[in-house]
């Protein structure tokens, strides 16, 4: 067992901290794609990707997330990762210009009833609406699942295409738009099974618990830097205890975030036999958004007033930790897939199934 | 990256869960989940017994140094073992405490001469061994230990009292920390001595706790004698001994613990489902969340144990405690919410008749105090891990 990364990996790391500590937002994109080529990081070579697991894909999304880098990587990569894994998504001839990052992917999202679309000599035509399209007015492909004879398979659609029309929403969290994408019969090409749509949730999921966890800790790194130099009563904030041991919470909460969401992410980039990736990343990505959330939280509160300012970055924080957790298919949806997965039978977004009675010993 | 165990560690496995399969029969069938936290009364001489057994088959001392007797197997060995025996439904041990924290303060700080004499006792499971640190006025606050030890004709004289002894009443030998220095404060100038328990200068009174059962005790010390070779690290340097102890509590027994953690929600569960109490939404809902938690728990786990020596703060112990207990805790609440009001009635009249769902929410409520309060492990992870400022209290 090896819970490291490679000296590799953590150079990788360190190239990431440096780009994004003087990158400015406009040429970061650009940067980070046609020079650094980290848009198909974990694509493999053959298809124009760099041959990475999912474990690089997690550095690079983890990096970003620290720093709310409001670039579509995450949702581009995962797009890209799904495609890689399929057969019919390798034929698309998408993954080269995904993996240098002319194109821009992302999945729409989980959780919610797929729409309907018919098979035709073209491909598939969908009919239905996408709602809550994270990085939707950027998205040049977008994967959704669809439900085709009433089984679900999944399709990718050009944003572009005749018959499709985006909204762009106004949101909450300004680091990453969303959009309602309508679909009025537009032409899709279909690139995988209800397996794969499957296997590109959990991804997903697990690539955004590393990136909640990762901004989780930046928002606890930056608070306990503010307690040392904070001085009131005659001495810095952050040596009493009250708020030391808030810190401490917010600290085993990060650590356990973090050590759930990379669990996950290996489990799913590790798909030669199961590794209990279908139940840990949708329980991964549900736990740190919550830890983001909380941490972000108490980032305003442990900031006192500056942290209730537009100026200080906190705000940025917590809305992108509350967006996180609303979105990505929502709380409730993902502890369905953990209830139902793990054979728990407690909390079921359908009817409830109480024959399931497995142990859950492990 | 590479979260998995390697073949030849799955068939280490099979080996430990067959030895498991044979010799948890016979006259140790009766112990099978028996024992350990909240239960530590139950079958003590067949446990003994049972401590005998594992020594004679090699499976004490693991991780330690074959030099020293030990089998020398990797954390992912240990880890191995430790997940079997609580699959097993293997008692509670009572030679955990020589095992995990006097051998391996031994192999750190003891002489050649130490370690023969006390490691093959505890390697073997015949000497069972207890820990003389806290007092009534030093609990949280260690440094304030106040019983005295003198040197004299060759022996040292220990006067004082210790406290939340687990299984003093079963130990040959108890380490204590003591006082050595007559004019020294705080942690200077105590010692770290080995004294033996059946002696007419100790006295152990059983504590009843909350549970009305007994597992913690008192240990008073009236001119109770140890040799003068039995101080372990320099006259004086007790301290340091006593926090390199500390530091290597809480290890790979994290993943039979979390095994034994499973088997209680499973058995909350069960209990959910039965009596329709899984049908209330705000049940349903902290019995999914204390799964979840479980989880994570162990994923805790698997990554901080595998990070290599000297990566990592060293907090990792303080994370872990605090997560496990908070959360073993919360079981406990859950455990008699979901009794519902057949938890208000006892399994029978008469002390420690609790049922399970009792038992476990009452001693629970320990877990968040031994091995260091939640409060104190706090202030570690916030000074420690965090660098936050030491000062105001």
């Amino acid at each position: 067992m090896d819970v490291t990364f490679s000296t590799e990996q953590r150079d990788l790391q360190q190239v990431l901290r440096d780009v994004l500590a003087r990158e400015d937002d406009a040429q970061l994109w650009k940067r980070l794609t046609a020079e650094l080529g980290l848009a198909g990081i974990s694509v493999p070579e053959e298809v124009g990707g760099a041959g990475g697991s999912t474990i690089e894909l997690g550095i690079v999304v983890g990096e970003l997330g620290r720093v709310l880098a409001p670039v579509p990587f995450l949702q581009t990569m995962v797009a890209g990762t799904v495609l890689a894994r399929s057969a019919a998504g390798r034929d698309t001839g998408l993954l080269p210009d995904l993996a240098d990052g002319r194109l821009v992917g992302g999945l729409a999202s989980p959780g919610t009833t797929p729409p309907v679309a018919a098979r035709t000599d073209e491909g598939l035509r969908i009919d239905g609406v996408l709602d809550h399209v994270v990085d939707g007015p950027r998205l040049d492909v977008v994967l959704t699942p669809v439900t085709v004879d009433g089984t679900a398979v999944l399709a990718a659609v050009r944003r572009d295409a005749d018959r499709a029309e985006t909204t762009t929403l106004p949101t909450l969290d300004q680091s990453r738009p969303l959009a309602r994408i309508a679909l009025h019969g537009a032409q899709a090409t279909e690139v995988g099974d209800a397996a794969d749509v499957a296997r590109a949730h959990d991804l997903l999921l697990a690539a955004v618990a590393v990136e909640s966890a990762a901004a989780a800790r930046s928002c606890l790194d930056m608070t306990v830097e503010h307690l040392k130099v904070r001085v009131q009563f005659g001495a810095p904030i952050g040596s009493f205890q009250a708020l030391q041991h808030r810190c401490a919470d917010l600290a085993v909460l990060v650590e356990a975030a973090t050590s759930t969401a990379w669990y996950a992410l290996w489990a799913v980039g590790s798909d030669d036999e199961p590794r209990g990736g279908s139940v840990t990343a949708p329980l991964a990505k549900v736990y740190a958004a919550q830890a983001f959330r909380r941490v972000a939280g108490e980032m305003i509160q442990l900031h006192g007033g500056i942290g209730f300012t537009w100026e200080h970055p906190a705000h940025r924080y917590f809305k992108r930790a509350t967006s996180t957790g609303l979105l990505f298919g929502g709380r409730s949806w993902a502890r369905g897939l953990v209830s139902e997965r793990a054979g728990l039978g407690l909390w079921a977004t359908g009817p409830r199934d109480r024959s399931s009675d497995r142990a859950s010993s492990r | 990256m590479d979260l998995r165990f390697d073949d030849a560690d799955e068939a280490f496995r099979s080996e430990v869960a067959a030895w498991f399969a044979a010799n948890l029969t016979g006259e140790f069938a009766e112990l099978v989940g028996a024992g350990g936290p909240g239960r530590e009364h139950e079958h003590l001489e067949a446990r003994k017994g049972w401590e005998r057994r594992l020594g004679r088959d090699g499976w004490i001392g693991l991780g330690w140094p074959e030099s020293d007797g030990g089998r020398g197997l990797s954390w992912e060995r240990q880890v191995i073992f430790y997940e079997e025996y609580a699959r097993a439904g293997a008692p509670g041990r009572v030679g955990h405490i020589g095992e995990q924290l006097l051998g391996p303060t031994l192999l750190m700080f003891g002489t050649a001469e130490q370690r023969r004499r006390f490691l093959p006792g505890i390697l073997d499971g015949t000497s069972l061994w207890c820990q003389g640190y806290s007092e009534p006025g030093a609990g949280s606050d260690l440094a304030a230990v106040s019983t005295r030890a003198a040197l004299r004709d060759g022996e040292w004289h220990i006067d004082g009292q210790k406290v939340w002894t687990s299984l003093a009443t079963e130990a040959d030998w108890c380490f204590v920390l003591a006082r050595t220095e007559p004019e020294s404060t705080r942690h200077r100038g105590l010692s770290y001595l080995l004294v033996p328990m059946d002696q007419p200068g100790i006295e152990v009174r059983p504590i009843i706790q909350l549970t009305g059962t007994s597992e913690f005790n008192e240990v008073f010390l009236d001119d109770a004698r140890a040799a003068e070779a039995d101080v372990v690290g320099e006259p004086g340097q007790g301290w340091k001994v006593a926090m390199g102890t500390l530091a290597l509590e809480r290890g790979v027994s994290t993943f039979g613990q979390q095994m034994g953690f499973a088997r209680e929600f499973d058995d909350v569960l069960a209990t959910a489902r039965a009596n329709g109490a899984a049908e209330d939404p705000v049940v349903a809902d902290r019995l999914l969340d204390s799964w979840m938690e479980l989880q994570v728990l162990r994923h805790s786990a698997v990554m901080t144990l595998g990070a290599p020596a000297g990566t990592t703060p060293g907090s990792e112990a303080n994370v872990a405690k605090l997560m496990w207990a908070q959360w073993h805790r919360n079981l406990g609440e859950l455990a008699i919410d979901v009794a519902g009001a057949a938890g208000a009635v006892a399994a029978g009249f008469g002390d420690g008749e609790l049922t399970a769902a009792q038992r476990l929410y009452l001693f629970t409520r320990a877990d968040t105090i031994y091995g260091g309060s939640n409060e104190v492990q706090r202030t570690v992870i916030a000074q420690r891990m965090l660098g936050l400022p030491r000062g105001s209290v």
